[in-house]
This record gives C-alpha cells, sequence and structure tokens, in this order.
C-alpha cells in the first residue's frame, strides 16, 4: 500500500474493501498511544511527537484471509478533562485499544469502555514500552489475572512501538476477531440460532456471544 | 474508586420525579429520542460531575413526558444493526457485572421524568447549551447539551407543547397548553425522518429558499418513501394532510435561543457581499517610537492596537510589544515604573518557584494533585515543539524552562494547574521572551485570556463550539445546514483549533502574526470564532462537493495543519465581520451576543422598546428566583400574547 493511500483519504475512498471497522485508541497520558498507531500505520517511530489534542484520524487496510479489511483507527487525547469530547467518538467503535500505565487506571478505562461503547465491542489491553523494562509498573501476568474477571477484554498485549515489537499483530489479531465475528454473527442472523431470554441456556455457549473467553 | 455517576435527583425533588410503581412498570412510547444530554436538577451543587444520557419525549397512558434516562438505558437502542434479542442478553450481562456501582445507577430509578402536565416554562441559557424546565410546584431542571444545543429539541417539543415566549425574558417560554393538532404529533410518530420531524419541516422550508430543486426532490422522496414502504392508509392520509396544510401559517420556528422567527421574515439569510479587507503593514520600530511619549508612556494605544490588528508587529519588535498586549506592562507606565515591576514581578516568580522548589518527597507522595500535575508536565514537555530548533536536541536547557514556568504557574493557579495544551500556548512565548521570568508573566497574561478552554467541565470549549456553529448558521447557512447532516454539526472537528488557538495549525513564525492579531481584542469579541469561519468557507467546497461524512470532514480539517494560508485567511475573517456589522440591524441576538454587540430584541419591535431596559437587566445570566418571578407573572403574560401577535400583523 503506498503511503498516499494511508493518508489521503479521497484517493481511500474509491478503494474497495470487503469490512469497515472502527478502531478507537484511549489511555492515559503518554502511553504511547500515538506512536503505536504512527508505527503500524506507517512502520516509522516518531519519538518526540507531540501530545495529541482532541483526536487524530488515520486508515489502514490489511489482509485477512484474503479479505480486504479496512480500519478507520482514532487516537484520541489522554487527559481526562477532555474525555467528555473523546467519549463521542467511542461510542460507535467495533475495536478499542487500551493503552495502560497502571492498575487503577486500566480498570477506570474498562469501565469507561463498558459505559460508552456497543456491547459487542472487542477490547485489546496494551503495555506499551516494554522496552523499557526498568521503568516498568504492570506485571503482564498481574494484568492478566485481572483480566480473567474482565470478560470482554480479548488479550493483553506488551508492544513497543520503538522497537517494533507486537504493534501489527495488536491490529491483525483485533481485526481478524471483528471479522469472525462479524461472520459468525451474520449466519446467526440468517435464523439458524436463536436465544430467548429465560431459555436456561449458559451464555458461553453461545458462539456469537461478544464475552465469550477463548 | 471515584464515584462517576452520582446521584442527581436529590433531596425533596427525589420522591416526586423517581416513579410510583404503577408509572414505572408501563413501557412508555418513545416519540423522539435527543442524545448527549447531561441534566441536573438545579438545587444541586454546580462541580457535580452528571453523567451522561438522552432526553426523549415519551407517551404514556396518563400523559406524555419529557423523561431523561442515563446513558446505560440508550446503550441497545443506539445500536439498530444488533439483533434485539441478544441486546437483551448483553445488557443483562453488563448490568450484573458492575458490582461497583451502588444501585442508584442501575437504570430505571435514575430516570427522570416530568409530566407535560407539570411543566410551567422554558428558559434557554448560556446561549443554549443549556435548557432550563421548571415544573409548576418550582422543581428546576437543567439540561446541558453535550453533542448538539437545545434547538432540535425545542423544535420537537413545539411539536406537542403550545409555548408563547415571555414578555420579561426573551429566553424564557411559558408554557401554554398541550398541542392537539394531529398533523405535528403524527409527523413525530411517524418516524419518516432519520432526524426528529419538525426539525426536518424547518429545514426543508429553510432550504427551499436556498436549494429549491434539490429540496423539493428530496423531500417527495421521502414521502415516496413512506407512502410505499409504510402503512398506505395512515400514510397517505399525513401526506395529504401535509401537501394541504398552508406552510407559512404552522407555528414559528425558534432560531438558536433568541426569538421566534417568523417564515418568510428571513432577510438575513444572506449577508451583504464580503467586501476584501486587505491586510496592513506591521507596527514598525519607528511608529512605536513615536507612540512612547519622553518618559516612555504608549500615548495611544488603541492605535497601536489597530496597526497590529491589521498588520502584526516586525519581528524585532515583539519582544517589548507582547509585554503591552499580554497585560504583564500597562500601556501607560513609564519606562521606570516597568523597571520597578518588573523587579517586584521578578521576587515574586522566584518567591512561587521556590515554593515547589523545596518541597520534600514526603510531601510530594502526600499530595497526589500536585503529583499528577507535575508527572503531566514532564510528559509534555518533553514532547514540546521539540522540532523547532529552540527545543531540539537532547537534554536542551530550554525544556527545563519550559518545565519551571508550567510548575511555577501550578503554583500560581493551582485549580486550573496544569492541562494538555498549555506546553503549546507557552512554548513560542519562552522562545521570545528568552527570559523565565518574562515567559511566566506574559504567560499568566495569556491564560487570563484562555482559561475558560481548560476548565475542568469543558464549558468553556462547549460555548465555543455552540457559538461556532450559531455563528455558521448566519455567515454561511448552507455549510451549516452540510455539517448538521452529517453528524458534525456540534464541530467537534475544530476543538484542537480552538483549544490551542490554531497552535497546531501553523508554523512557528505564523502562529506569533496570528496571536498578536487575536491578543489586540479587534475588531470585536470572538475573532478566533470569525477565523474559524474563514477557514471552514475556504474549505466549504470540498467537504460538500465530496459529500464528506463524519470521518472524512475530521480527517481532512486534522490535516489541514500547516497548509492554511495565514494572510488570506485573517482578511477573510475581517471581510465577515464587515459583513455581519453592515448587516446589523437585522443581526439575531445569539450573534450579536458572540460579536459583542448590544442586545436588541429586533424581531418584535413594538412591545420591546417598553421592555428593553428590563430585558437588559434579565438577560444576564438565569438564576433561580428570575425563574420563579417569570413563573408568576406567567398568566398575565399568556393574556397579553394574543394582543402581541395582533400588533406585529398589523405592523407588517
Amino acid at each position: 500500500m503506498s503511503n498516499r493511500d494511508s493518508d489521503n483519504l479521497i484517493s481511500t475512498n474509491d478503494e474497495t474493501f470487503d469490512y469497515l471497522f472502527k478502531i478507537v485508541l484511549i489511555g492515559d497520558c503518554g502511553t504511547g498511544k500515538t506512536c503505536v498507531v504512527q508505527r503500524f500505520r506507517s512502520g516509522t517511530f516518531i519519538e518526540r511527537h507531540g501530545n495529541t489534542i482532541g483526536v487524530d484520524f488515520s486508515m489502514k487496510t490489511v489482509l485477512i484471509d484474503d479479505k480486504k479489511v479496512k480500519l478507520q483507527i482514532w487516537d484520541t487525547a489522554g487527559q481526562e478533562r477532555f474525555r467528555t469530547i473523546t467519549q463521542s467518538y467511542y461510542r460507535s467503535a467495533n475495536g478499542v485499544v487500551v493503552g495502560i500505565s497502571t492498575f487503577l487506571s486500566l480498570q477506570h478505562w474498562v469501565e469507561e469502555v463498558r459505559r460508552y461503547t456497543s456491547s459487542h465491542v472487542l477490547l485489546i489491553l496494551v503495555g506499551n514500552k516494554c522496552d523499557l523494562e526498568s521503568l516498568r509498573e504492570v506485571e503482564k501476568g498481574e494484568a492478566e489475572a485481572l483480566c480473567q474477571y474482565l470478560p470482554e477484554v480479548l488479550q493483553v498485549v506488551e508492544t513497543s512501538a520503538k522497537e517494533n515489537t507486537n504493534i501489527d499483530s495488536v491490529f491483525f489479531y483485533l481485526a481478524s476477531e471483528l471479522k469472525r465475528r462479524h461472520e459468525n454473527r451474520q449466519i446467526n442472523a440468517n435464523g439458524d440460532e436463536v436465544v430467548r431470554l429465560g431459555a436456561s441456556r449458559k451464555l458461553s455457549s453461545c458462539s456469537s456471544c461478544s464475552y465469550k473467553i477463548f | 474508586m471515584r464515584r462517576n455517576q452520582p446521584l442527581f435527583v436529590q433531596g425533596a425533588d427525589l420522591h416526586k420525579n423517581t416513579f410510583r410503581m404503577s408509572e414505572a412498570a408501563e413501557q412508555g412510547k418513545d416519540l423522539c429520542i435527543h442524545t448527549g444530554v447531561v441534566l441536573r436538577n438545579a438545587n444541586t451543587k454546580e462541580e457535580e460531575v452528571q453523567s451522561l444520557g438522552t432526553l426523549n419525549i415519551v407517551e404514556y397512558s396518563f400523559g406524555k413526558c419529557i423523561e431523561w434516562k442515563p446513558v446505560e438505558d440508550s446503550v441497545v437502542s443506539e445500536n439498530p444493526d444488533q439483533d434485539s434479542e441478544w441486546s437483551l442478553v448483553d445488557t443483562h450481562v453488563r448490568r450484573a457485572r458492575t458490582s461497583s456501582e451502588g444501585p442508584d445507577s442501575l437504570g430505571r430509578t435514575r430516570t427522570v421524568r416530568i409530566s407535560f402536565s407539570d411543566l410551567n416554562s422554558l428558559r434557554i441559557n448560556h446561549g443554549g447549551q443549556q435548557l432550563i424546565f421548571m415544573q409548576k410546584d418550582g422543581t428546576t431542571y437543567v439540561a446541558f447539551f453535550q453533542l448538539s444545543n437545545f434547538e432540535s429539541f425545542l423544535n420537537s417539543l413545539k411539536g406537542f407543547i403550545n409555548f408563547v415566549k415571555s414578555r420579561t425574558n426573551r429566553n424564557t417560554f411559558i408554557v401554554v397548553d398541550e398541542v392537539q393538532s394531529v398533523l405535528s404529533k403524527s409527523f413525530a410518530e411517524l418516524d419518516i425522518f432519520q432526524e426528529n420531524t419538525s426539525d426536518y419541516v424547518w429545514k426543508f422550508v429553510r432550504n427551499l429558499h436556498n436549494r429549491p430543486y434539490e429540496t423539493t426532490l428530496e423531500a417527495f422522496s421521502k414521502l415516496a418513501d413512506i407512502c410505499l414502504y409504510k402503512d398506505p392508509v395512515k400514510s397517505s392520509e399525513e401526506a395529504s394532510e401535509f401537501l394541504t396544510h398552508d406552510v407559512p401559517a404552522l407555528p414559528a420556528s425558534v432560531s438558536s435561543g433568541d426569538e421566534y422567527e417568523v417564515i418568510g421574515d428571513h432577510e438575513f439569510d444572506v449577508l451583504p457581499p464580503r467586501p476584501h479587507c486587505p491586510r496592513g503593514m506591521p507596527l514598525s520600530q519607528e511608529q512605536w517610537n513615536k507612540f512612547k511619549d519622553s518618559e516612555g508612556r504608549i500615548l495611544n494605544p488603541q492605535e497601536v492596537k489597530d496597526i497590529i490588528f491589521h498588520g502584526g508587529i516586525i519581528p524585532s519588535l515583539r519582544f517589548e510589544v507582547w509585554k503591552f498586549l499580554l497585560n504583564y506592562y500597562p500601556w501607560n507606565s513609564t519606562h521606570i515604573e516597568r523597571l520597578e515591576l518588573k523587579k517586584r514581578k521578578t521576587d515574586e516568580y522566584f518567591a512561587m518557584k521556590l515554593q515547589w522548589r523545596s518541597m520534600t518527597l514526603v510531601q510530594e507522595n502526600n499530595f497526589s494533585d500536585y503529583r499528577d500535575r507535575k508527572n503531566l508536565i514532564e510528559k509534555d514537555v518533553n514532547r514540546t515543539d521539540r522540532t523547532h530548533p529552540y527545543y531540539s536536541g537532547d537534554n536542551n536547557p530550554h525544556l527545563a524552562q519550559l518545565s519551571d514556568i508550567l510548575m511555577t504557574y501550578v503554583m500560581y493557579n493551582f485549580d486550573l494547574g496544569y492541562v494538555q495544551g498549555m506546553s503549546d500556548l507557552l512554548s513560542p512565548i519562552l522562545c521570545l521572551m528568552e527570559s523565565e521570568v518574562d515567559a511566566f508573566w506574559c504567560f499568566v497574561g495569556f491564560m487570563e485570556k484562555v482559561s475558560p478552554n481548560f476548565e475542568v467541565d469543558q464549558a468553556g470549549m462547549k460555548t465555543q463550539l455552540c457559538q461556532l456553529y450559531t455563528l455558521l448558521s448566519t455567515t454561511d447557512p448552507q455549510l451549516a445546514y452540510y455539517l448538521n447532516n452529517h453528524d458534525s454539526g456540534n464541530m467537534f472537528f475544530c476543538f484542537r483549533w480552538l483549544l490551542v488557538l490554531f497552535k497546531r495549525e501553523f508554523s512557528a513564525v505564523d502562529i506569533m502574526k496570528l496571536w498578536e492579531v487575536l491578543w489586540t481584542d479587534l475588531p470585536c469579541k470572538n475573532f478566533h470564532l470569525l477565523i474559524c469561519a474563514a477557514i471552514l468557507n475556504t474549505e466549504r467546497n470540498v467537504l460538500m462537493e465530496n459529500h464528506y461524512g463524519l470521518t472524512e470532514i475530521l480527517k481532512h480539517i486534522n490535516d489541514l495543519s500547516n497548509h492554511i494560508d495565514l494572510s488570506s485567511t485573517l482578511s477573510k475573517a475581517e471581510g465577515i465581520y464587515c459583513q455581519l456589522i453592515s448587516a446589523e440591524d437585522q443581526l439575531p441576538d445569539n450573534i450579536r451576543v458572540i460579536i459583542g454587540l448590544e442586545i436588541q430584541n429586533n424581531v418584535l419591535p413594538i412591545i420591546d422598546i417598553e421592555n428593553d431596559i428590563e430585558a437588559s437587566d434579565h438577560n444576564a445570566e438565569a438564576d433561580e428566583s428570575d425563574i420563579n418571578a417569570e413563573k408568576n407573572s406567567s398568566t398575565e403574560s399568556i393574556l397579553e400574547f394574543d394582543t402581541v401577535t395582533f400588533d406585529v400583523k398589523r405592523f407588517k
């Protein structure tokens, strides 16, 4: 994909795609949200990128099982004060990437996602800057343990935008999960499986339940 | 953990507006839904954070109500593509899981219902962001519109309630009775239009004026849709009723808060042509010297500002003049007074700097608010303008200065503290002043002008975004209509422009020119909003011809960064100002307020002559006693309304 395509909307407008998903990046100030997007989008790393004011927007199309999956990526400002503005952007998100720095904020952000997004949203927790091991605040195992209680969290991933560790895989994983679930939901919508409230069925046995743990 | 969702129905009103059991069980019929509204009881404290919800008009067997629901309840309905049964399952899981929330945050008990029969009056406040509901028993609720302004809600409400504008306060509407008209009711219930219906009708009428051909076709296609896809008997009745109805005789629409506008009375729909306003020469050293008297006083600051407004300042003189523009030095001070002032301000600065410098580790550990501010400053300073030569490279000493000034500002104004964006505002100032003390005091002056941008509740930003939309509705109604129809009427895509006054949109050189123009406070209040309007005017065709939607609009505006021509933008903004001023007599009050003109009610000229003095006392901020007074005089106002209508007709 040429650089122009990812930067210029007019040229990407004509581009065909099979799926379009909206991914929103949220999380504390300075967790590297913008650097993660930058690395994924253009493969570069700019250490001294200015802080994000309001929201930045970019797009990238990835190929999954020969299908073109177009990702709209919304990169939001981290400071709590701006949340009333940024909330309006994650309302219709399909996937959310949360940049975490502490346990306390992890819970806070997950709560935020529950409150303002649809119930089908998929969430990936990203501990960025894993190259800075000496400044680590959250142990991966502990984050994973906590996430057992947060069923909408798909995965906890440690990344480094600087050293290009796991960045692409975060977005590919999210994109392929969204695609898979979208397809499942379409099959179900065709009528072969109907679940009624009150019927004694376990939630985890429903194939299209968004909270299923893998 | 912080409680995110405080109770908002408090004290004595609690029993009244939560439900009786029998009522609570009934499933009401939603007649219209408006998202993004915060509701608060007027008796609760201002600082309390409220959660977001939807403001609906709902019909029950016992009558119609205005109902506010917190956002959790509406999560389901916001996803039309979801299978309804799945939604129920998910919602159920969602509720059960959020055990950290108190019972108050679970669904229905938090819903507020205001019955139409209890509603006494409505009042618009804060330039249209707030709508205040007064009940007959004196209970008052304030709805804060975050995603749009009150207009569309009020227009929907108009389909169900008859109200008249108060004689004594032009922002207040007094409820007369419920609308009995089948037409307006059925339009709302029909659900023909994605947006709310009466809104649509008014947009249709306005648009018919601007783009008659497209508008008519669009409207007919929607009617055709309904005839084809909805219950044919019902809809053809509606359609024929709609077509035979005399359009100008419909009740007047409300335009952005201040008055009733009678259709066909739309003179300022088209402003006079925009004059060309050429930019001038920058303030020169020679001119500047001439303005000073022998002791160094600036004799005619207004004239200096006028030159700066039209042409800026030559770069070598900025360093001196900015201190006046940013209210560090008074214009009428002498050389000697300024030396003394500088000495005093230097001492004051270092005293404040010492306060945080001398904080021990223990103190810091026990002071989380301070620590949060400090951490954020550290993070942001390291990424502020690092491509600019003045701040580039490792261990650049100017970064420490940037940080020290921001930390000292935290001690100077702890409540405001440090908010992202402030480092952007300081960076050009420090770069120019090259002195920590001078930069600090100039920054203080700058913050005086823009501190509403950084308030905790972001009310200042929301007001400006709302005002920008209002302004655009007059300067470029077609674009305003387009934006509103493409989910962008909240103008959030201009957030960055406003928060840091275009700092991210222009080069380091241009931003200095732009800011000094803005600091003159000429030619009117909120000139920065006219600059926004000017940039949007330049981009309007790109936005509309490409049929950009929400995401494309946002991306296009974000990508304008470093591609905006400053000089032509300033010329255009001044031109827009001249357009507004030459139509001054016809400007509605909401525009007058934005550009700082005196308010004059120009829609009902006959009655308002006698009320002008009283009205100008009333139009400041809403206070509750004011509303109560209004309530008592409401009967009288209704009686007088007939006469008023009659007078207006005769006048025409």
